[in-house]
C-alpha cells in the first residue's frame, strides 16, 4: 500500500455513503410513482405506507386512459427516428467531404437550426401543416421530426464520417467506387455504431416530445403518449393512482432503451453534444 | 485531395454531393428558414391564425408587450431559467461525477441511476414531481412533517413566489444527469499524470481541484455550458406541464406565455412578437457560442 493510495482508501466509505445516499434521492420520484401506483384510493393519501395488497387495476385504468396513444407513441418514434438517421446521414456524408468555405457555411447554417428555440416556429409550422393536409397525422409527425432533427443528426453524423480515415475514402474511388457507392457499400456499413446512437438519442428525443405534438396533433388519430399525459396531469381531479400508472407505462420504452442500449445511449449523448 | 480535385472525377463528385444535400437542405429551408421568416413578418401584423385576412400594425404588438407586466415577468423567469441552468445542473453534475471518479464499489450502479432522469420524458418528470409536491399529502411535505420541519412546508406549486424555484427542483433532477456524463467522460480523459504531479508537490484536494483538475476539464465545461444555455432558451416542456405558467402567470416564460397567446388566445401577432424576442435572446447567448464551436472543429481538422 502505498503513500499516496492512502487517502482514496479511508474516505473511500464516506463517498460510497454518500453515492447510496444521493442515489436514493435519485431514485426517490420513481420509486414514489411505482408504490402510488400499486395503491387503492383510500391508501394513497398514506405516502410513506407500502401498498397493503398490490392493486393493479390502475394499471387497467391507466392502459384504458392512454393506450391509444401509447401506439402512436410508437408509431411516431420508430420510422420518425429511422428517417432521420437516414436524412442526417446524407446530408453529414458531403458535409465530411467538403472541407472547403462552402461545406463550412452550409455546416454553419444547420448548426444554428440545432440551437434555436422550436417555439419560434410553432404559428407558422401549424399553418404549413395544415395547408399540406398533414396536420393531426402520424406521417405529418415523421416529417415533422425528421425535419427537425436535420440539424443534431447531420451535426452528429458529419463529426463521425469525418473520423473515418481519408485514405479508405481514396482507395474506394481508385477502385473506381465512385462517391455514392462509397457511402452506401462502405461508409454506412462502416459506421453502424454510430448511427445507432443516434438512433438512440433520437428515439429518445421523439418520444419525449411534447411541443410539436401538442402543435399538430389534436384527437386519438395521431396523439401521442405525452399529450395524453400531460392532459391526464392538469386535469381538474387528478386521480394520483391511475396518474402514476400512466406515467410508468409513458416512461417505459425510453427506460428500457436506456438500460439496454446504455453504451449507444450515452455515446450518443456525448456524440451530439461534443466534437 | 490535390490528385482528385484535378481530375474529372471531381466534379462529378461534386453533383453527387449537391444531389445528398439536396433533401436535408430542402427540409432546412422549408422548416427553419421560411417559418422563422414568417414569424418575424407575422410579429408586424394582427391575425388570428385561421382567417386569409391579416392586418398590418407595424411595432404595435411589440410596444404593447413591452409595457405588459406579464410579458416583462415572463422575460424575467427566462433569465433566472438561464442563471439556474448555467449553475445548478452543472454544478451537481460536476460533483456527482468527481464523487465516482475515483476508484468506488458499484460504480456502474452508481452511473446508471444518475443518468436515467434524463431519459425521461419532461412530461413524466411533471406529473410525478407535482404529486411529490402536493401540498397536504406528497413526499415532500410529508417527509419534512417527519423531520420536524412541517412548518416550513409550502403549497409549492400553488405559491406564485416560489413556483418557479420549485419547478426548477423538478428540473434539477431531471437533467443534472447530462452534465454529469460529460464531466464523467472529461475527467476519464484527463492526464492522470498531471494530478498525480499536484498531489506530490503537497497540494490538498481542494487546491488540486480549483487549480489542475478543473482547469484542464474546459473543454466539457464549455459543452454543458453552451448546451444548458441552449436548453435554458428553450425552456417549455416541465413548465407547461407541471404548472401552465400559473398560478398567476407567477411560472410563465416566453415560451409558455407565446404558446398560451398563440393557440389559446389565437393572438398570433403578439405571439410572434414573443417569438422574436426569443429569437433574439437566443441569438445574443448562443451565437458567440456556435461561432466559437465552428472555429474549434475547423481547428482540430485543420
Amino acid at each position: 500500500m502505498s503513500a499516496s493510495s492512502l487517502p482514496a482508501d479511508r474516505d473511500a466509505p464516506i463517498r460510497f455513503a454518500a453515492a447510496v445516499l444521493l442515489s436514493a434521492v435519485f431514485l426517490a420520484p420513481l420509486g414514489m410513482a411505482l408504490l402510488t401506483s400499486l395503491k387503492s384510493p383510500a391508501e394513497i393519501v398514506q405516502i410513506l405506507s407500502l401498498p397493503h395488497r398490490p392493486d393493479w387495476g390502475n394499471y387497467a385504468v391507466a392502459w384504458n386512459q392512454i393506450g391509444r396513444s401509447f401506439i402512436n407513441s410508437i408509431a411516431i418514434t420508430l420510422p420518425g427516428a429511422l428517417l432521420s438517421v437516414l436524412v442526417g446521414a446524407i446530408g453529414a456524408f458531403p458535409l465530411s467531404q467538403l472541407r472547403g468555405r462552402t461545406g463550412m457555411i452550409i455546416y454553419f447554417f444547420l448548426l444554428t437550426g440545432m440551437l434555436v428555440p422550436y417555439q419560434i416556429v410553432q404559428v407558422p409550422l401549424f399553418d404549413l401543416m395544415r395547408h399540406l393536409g398533414l396536420y393531426n397525422t402520424i406521417p405529418g409527425m415523421w416529417l415533422v421530426h425528421t425535419a427537425y432533427g436535420v440539424p443534431i443528426c447531420t451535426f452528429f453524423l458529419r463529426n463521425f464520417f469525418a473520423s473515418v480515415p481519408k485514405s479508405i475514402f481514396e482507395a474506394a474511388m481508385l477502385d473506381g467506387c465512385g462517391p455514392a457507392g462509397y457511402f452506401f457499400r462502405i461508409l454506412l456499413p462502416a459506421s453502424k455504431s454510430g448511427l445507432a446512437a443516434l438512433a438512440i438519442i433520437q428515439s429518445r428525443s421523439i418520444w419525449n416530445d411534447l411541443l410539436f405534438a401538442m402543435t399538430l396533433t389534436s384527437t386519438d388519430r395521431a396523439r401521442p403518449v405525452t399529450v395524453q399525459l400531460n392532459a391526464l396531469t392538469s386535469g381538474l381531479e387528478v386521480q394520483y393512482g391511475p396518474l402514476m400508472a400512466s406515467t410508468l407505462i409513458s416512461i417505459v420504452p425510453v427506460v428500457v432503451a436506456y438500460l439496454v442500449f446504455q453504451k449507444a445511449f450515452v455515446r450518443g449523448m456525448l456524440g451530439g453534444s461534443s466534437k | 485531395m490535390s490528385i482528385t480535385s484535378a481530375t474529372p472525377g471531381a466534379s462529378r463528385a461534386r453533383l453527387v454531393y449537391a444531389l445528398f444535400l439536396a433533401l436535408p437542405v430542402l427540409l432546412f429551408a422549408v422548416f427553419y428558414l421560411l417559418p422563422v421568416a414568417e414569424t418575424i413578418l407575422t410579429s408586424f401584423q394582427k391575425w388570428n391564425g385561421l382567417s386569409a385576412h391579416r392586418t398590418w400594425v407595424g411595432l404595435r404588438n411589440y410596444t404593447a408587450l413591452f409595457g405588459q407586466e406579464r410579458f416583462l415577468h415572463s422575460l424575467i423567469n427566462n433569465i433566472k431559467w438561464l442563471i439556474f441552468y448555467l449553475l445548478a445542473p452543472p454544478s451537481l453534475g460536476l460533483a456527482l461525477a468527481l464523487l465516482l471518479n475515483r476508484e468506488i464499489r458499484g460504480e456502474t450502479i452508481f452511473k446508471v441511476i444518475f443518468f436515467l432522469p434524463y431519459a425521461i420524458p419532461p412530461v413524466a418528470v411533471a406529473s410525478m414531481w407535482r404529486w411529490l409536491y402536493e401540498p397536504s399529502h406528497g413526499l415532500i411535505t410529508v417527509v419534512m412533517q417527519s423531520l420536524g420541519l412541517g412548518a416550513l412546508a409550502q403549497n409549492w406549486l400553488g405559491n406564485p413566489a416560489i413556483v418557479t424555484y420549485a419547478i426548477m427542483g423538478a428540473a434539477l433532477w431531471w437533467t443534472a444527469g447530462f452534465s454529469f456524463i460529460v464531466f464523467s467522460a472529461g475527467l476519464r480523459n484527463l492526464p492522470s499524470e498531471c494530478i498525480e504531479a499536484a498531489r506530490l508537490d503537497g497540494g490538498n484536494a481542494w487546491q488540486i481541484f480549483w487549480r489542475v483538475t478543473f482547469p484542464l476539464l474546459w473543454p466539457s465545461t464549455i459543452i454543458v455550458l453552451g448546451l444548458s444555455a441552449v436548453d435554458a432558451m428553450r425552456i417549455f416542456d416541465i413548465v407547461w406541464a407541471m404548472t401552465n405558467g400559473g398560478p398567476a402567470y407567477a411560472s410563465d416564460v416566453l415560451a409558455t406565455q407565446m404558446y398560451d397567446v398563440a393557440f389559446g388566445r389565437l393572438n398570433m401577432g403578439q405571439a410572434s412578437a414573443i417569438a422574436v424576442t426569443l429569437l433574439v435572446m437566443a441569438a445574443v447567448f448562443i451565437l458567440p457560442y456556435i461561432t466559437y464551436m465552428a472555429r474549434h472543429v475547423e481547428r482540430t481538422e485543420a
